[in-house]
């Protein structure tokens, strides 16, 4: 085999791929579904709570909230453009801390704080900038909290929902990308004809499988990859993540091969996507509902890699936690090669004999 | 003695118990065209694809530049260049990013692209996706494709099947144009008016036999009679009269029709290669 010519015919696919519409939608539905599940679920469009505060002095209070995540703070230096901004919906609520303000309320003198609050805010907003505030006054003040606020949870505690679907949402990825990117792409080379032109060149039918599969590896890995980014689920081992990512691309990419092989024609490919997608979804819906017997989804064979995505990437979990995993998802790899092979020699003398 | 580009030893190849090829030898020159003259299914295409090496062969052998076919030996493949029957060419690339690809397939670093564009009259539509191009168009990308590592051996099926005359007469000064440079070339078609314009020698193939193997001007003589038409005034109506040329009297029936008052036209006829094919195989080029 010669990596050259391989090279070639990855990188003639790599330039093809976007101008086929049916490699955009791939590439598309995953960003549309974090989208999608974002905008329903929280957290892509939920915007932080937006404070504008005005200090004519150097007061600690500005400081304090600096340091808070979850609160985008402006510091303006008059008080009719936080008025004006508030009023616009551009800021939730405003703040003006005047000169001296700090040791006033240190000295017990209660000083006027103006406090604006824009009409078209989310109430939620308004109510964590407002207490926030408050907190953060008193702790000025080095005064104890006048109650004991007792937190009582209602429902079931776990992870939340949109945590919860990125096993999805990195299946869409995966699969997209991985099985079904290289698979269309050697279904239409088979039926436009060029996988023929291609065999009465220098270039190797293994070399053009080889090549598939590349394809498909690498664009799994990317897509994947992005999709956790947009998802803020990254984990805090972006390597250890990357290496799952390319063993989970392996597998989607041998079974994107493996049914490339297989169909004679488009009919044939979505046909077999579609008869053995919810073989392959399986294991997704498993993280949706944990009170199923997680076991089941171990009979799937993606679950071998989503699993390893969900625990280092998701839960923030050592690649080291999921070798076997890694394994397992190499090793279904390793057992399709043959099957492959055979397959490929089958679809080449069908081919010749049309 | 030179070596022949392409030599075939009783090839044969067989789908399943359909005979396709039975027994087929023959050899092709540098600078040789020989045409393969059948009908749909005598066995024209399967012997190519054995020769490009797609399909191995059931038994007997092939060479291409000495080197055994029936495999796919990137050896071989590199010498070669195969125009399909199918035109099978990236829609969605250019004309010109065709070529380059395949080229560099080839290994050629610095292809001449646009210039086999140019001599096929593409070149103005290089920078063009091979979707937007017409029959004609493609067929002729087709060609220049097949000539873009400059083969040793061409291997054309059907070239100019379908097209307009304008563009096979393009086709065909291409195909001439290699086998002037050097190439060997076996063309397959079921048009004998392209064979006998073409080719050098023609091989006559059967239901996968060749029955006859020469130059069309041998066969003509061997198994054609030669023959004078005259068209005649009759009243109203045109007489056709057909005198053959080696009969004892030909000479003084043509001298007759000659000083004839009814003359209308005199006209010398050949066998054509189709004719030929008739009385040799029963059967006719187009079915």
């Amino acid at each position: 085999m010669s990596l050259a010519r391989m090279l070639k015919v990855l990188r003639k696919d790599f330039a093809l791929g976007p101008r086929s519409p049916v490699f955009l939608y791939m590439i598309i539905l995953p960003f549309a579904l974090t989208a999608l599940f974002q905008f329903a679920f929280g957290s892509l469009f939920t915007p932080q709570p937006r404070l504008g505060i005005v200090d004519e002095g150097t007061s600690a209070i500005t400081a304090a909230i600096r340091e808070m995540d979850g609160i985008e703070l402006t510091v303006l230096e008059d008080a009719e453009e936080l008025r004006t901004q508030v009023e616009a919906n551009d800021l939730d609520a405003g703040l003006i801390l005047s000169a001296g303000f700090d040791e006033a309320v240190r000295d017990g003198e209660q000083p006027p704080l103006q406090f604006y609050i824009g009409g078209e805010s989310y109430a939620s907003n308004r109510i964590i900038l407002t207490v926030t505030a408050l907190d953060v006054i008193r702790d000025l003040e080095g005064s104890e909290a006048p109650v004991e606020v007792e937190v009582v949870s209602f429902g079931e505690a776990g992870l939340p929902i949109n945590l919860r679907l990125v096993p999805i949402i990195v299946f869409y990825a995966l699969a997209m990308a991985g099985i079904f990117v290289p698979g269309s792409s050697l279904v239409e080379e088979k039926e436009q004809g060029t996988l023929m032109a291609l065999l009465v060149t220098p270039v190797k039918a293994s070399e053009v499988l080889v090549s598939k599969w590349a394809f498909g590896v690498v664009l799994a890995t990317v897509m994947s990859g992005v999709t956790l980014a947009l998802n803020g689920a990254l984990g805090p081992r972006p390597l250890d993540v990357l290496v799952v990512l390319v063993v989970g691309a392996v597998l989607v990419a041998t079974l994107g091969l493996l049914i490339g092989v297989v169909a004679k024609d488009s009919t044939m490919l979505f046909a077999l996507i579609k008869g053995t997608g919810v073989l392959m979804f399986a294991p997704a819906i498993f993280y949706l509902f944990p009170d199923w017997p997680q076991w089941i989804a171990k009979l799937f064979p993606l679950y071998w890699v989503i699993e390893p995505i969900w625990r280092v990437s998701v839960m923030g979990g050592a690649i080291s936690e999921v070798w076997f995993e890694l394994g397992v998802a190499l090793a279904i790899s390793a057992v399709m090669l043959p099957l492959i092979v055979w397959l490929a020699r089958r679809m080449q003398a069908q081919m010749a004999a049309q | 003695m030179t070596t022949p580009a392409i030599k075939v030893e009783k090839l044969s190849f067989s789908y399943g118990n359909i005979q396709a090829v039975k027994d087929v030898s023959f050899e092709v020159m540098p600078g040789e065209i020989l045409g393969f003259l059948g009908p749909n299914g005598a066995g024209k295409t399967t012997t190519i694809k054995v020769l490009t090496g797609q399909m191995p062969p059931k038994s007997g052998r092939a060479e291409i530049l000495g080197m055994e076919t029936g495999h796919d030996d990137p050896e071989i493949q590199a010498q070669i260049g195969v125009c399909f029957e199918e035109k099978n060419l990236y829609l969605n690339m250019s004309a010109l990013e065709n070529l380059d690809f395949f080229a560099s397939l080839f290994g050629i670093k610095d292809a001449n692209s646009m210039e086999v564009l140019r001599r096929v009259g593409l070149a103005d539509r290089a920078k063009d996706r091979v979707h937007s191009f017409s029959k004609g168009m493609r067929q002729r990308m087709m060609i220049s494709r097949a000539f873009i590592n400059s083969p040793k051996v061409l291997f054309l099926d059907e070239p100019t099947d379908g097209l307009d005359p304008v563009t096979s007469a393009t086709i065909r000064t291409t195909i001439k144009e290699e086998a002037e440079r050097g190439a060997a070339v076996l063309l397959t078609t079921h048009d004998m008016f392209e064979a006998d314009q073409l080719s050098d020698r023609v091989a006559f193939i059967n239901e996968g036999e060749i029955v006859a193997l020469d130059t069309a001007e041998n066969l003509k003589l061997k198994y054609g009679t030669r023959s004078v038409k005259v068209h005649l005034r009759d009243g109203d109506h045109v007489r056709e009269e057909r005198i053959p040329l080696d009969e004892p009297d030909s000479s003084v029936r043509i001298a007759e029709f000659a000083a004839s008052p009814d003359l209308m036209t005199i006209h010398t006829e050949e066998a054509t290669l189709e004719q030929i094919f008739i009385e040799l195989t029963g059967r006719g080029l187009a079915g």
